[in-house]
């Protein structure tokens, strides 16, 4: 199927399927694709941690649902605009794993939590001073709700000219 | 498979062919990459378009006014920025894409990564219809500097994401490899819901 023909479903519209886990060899197939994001001078900023439902369990600050979750982590650059070059690079990354998910039925979520920028959270999760988490990806399979509300998709753009200024 | 091939042969393009391209078209494919990340509530972000020959010549002036604004640049670079200018009229369109800040650091996060997503996604959609683009975040003083956000009425309480240069194109450069994810994987598993 064409990307232009694609519908997005993500996780939160899912029911969970709790007994079908997200192997990790699925997942390294995933991003083996999704690496191909563009990224400035090819730095590819990013790492990646793992983690299974036996593991969520002993960390407090994630949700217990989900089969699996997928840390992505960039190193840190001083130079402020390098760093955002990074970030976005990352989160082109993201959505090329979102995509390809998408395809194979397994819902993701893609969240930004408060915690990422906490140090202990980090230390535990061994992310060192000199990286960032950039987002954390809960990843399971499900069945879309039954009767479930209807996202609104959006239907137009903040669009103006340039003359128009 | 197409999707794998589509984001595996995707390439940064910087020479286009003269060919024009739609502003429909392109509106089109962003409305399509926002609708491929879905979001509740309201979009913090928005779109600066340039692609009539009048516009193009605006955003090269822009992108050149910093340069030439100083003498002695002026003097020694002043050939250079002439060819500069002339390559930045040349791009057939041209999108600067904005993402609104916010005190919350979570919550200008969110804007800023949410943007990126929807151009990627834009990225891969434009591929499928055989038009390229280069997401440039040059520094001052082409890009980023106040005089060059001043001129394309950057806000306050926003950041400039990127400016796409958009167009068709005769050639596309090769692929450089990439770093198999598993020289960059750390997986913290349980023995009992471990590798399945």
């Amino acid at each position: 199927m064409k990307l232009i023909d694609q519908v997005i479903v993500p996780l939160s519209e899912l029911q969970i399927d709790h007994h079908r886990p997200v192997s990790q060899k699925l997942v390294l197939e995933l991003l083996n694709h999704a690496v191909w994001a563009p990224n400035h001078m090819l730095r590819e900023p990013w790492r990646f941690i793992y983690v299974d439902r036996g593991e969520v369990d002993k960390l407090e600050w994630f949700s217990h649902h989900p089969a699996a979750h997928l840390i992505i982590v960039i190193k840190n650059s001083s130079n402020p605009m390098k760093q955002n070059e990074n970030i976005a690079a990352a989160f082109c990354l993201i959505q090329n794993f979102q995509l390809l998910a998408n395809e194979r039925e397994l819902g993701v979520n893609i969240c930004v939590h408060k915690w990422m920028s906490d140090r202990q959270a980090c230390a535990k999760l061994g992310v060192s001073e000199k990286e960032t988490i950039v987002a954390v990806l809960e990843l399971a399979y499900g069945v879309k709700h039954q009767g479930g509300r209807q996202r609104k998709l959006p239907n137009s753009l903040n669009w103006s000219l340039l003359s128009e200024g | 498979m197409h999707l794998e091939q589509l984001i595996r042969e995707r390439r940064t393009i910087r020479k286009f062919n003269g060919i024009p391209v739609s502003e429909n078209l392109v509106m089109q494919l962003m409305l399509k990459a926002e609708q491929l990340c879905p979001y509740e509530g309201e979009a913090r972000w928005r779109y600066v378009y340039a692609g009539t020959p009048e516009a193009r010549e605006k955003l090269a002036d822009y992108l050149s006014e910093k340069i030439m604004g100083n003498k002695m640049t002026k003097l020694a670079l002043g050939k250079l920025v002439e060819s500069f200018h002339k390559r930045f009229m040349e791009v057939p369109a041209n999108v600067i894409a904005i993402a609104k800040t916010d005190p919350v650091p979570g919550k200008n996060a969110e804007a800023y990564g949410r943007l990126c997503r929807i151009l990627q996604n834009f990225q891969l959609l434009a591929w499928e219809q055989q038009l390229g683009m280069v997401w440039k975040t040059e520094p001052a003083p082409v890009l980023q500097n106040e005089q060059f956000y001043n001129r394309i009425g950057l806000n306050e309480d926003e950041r400039f994401v990127g400016l796409l240069q958009i167009g068709y194109f005769d050639k596309a450069p090769k692929g450089r490899t990439r770093t198999p994810a598993e020289r960059r994987w750390t997986a913290m598993e349980s023995s009992s819901f471990g590798n399945v």
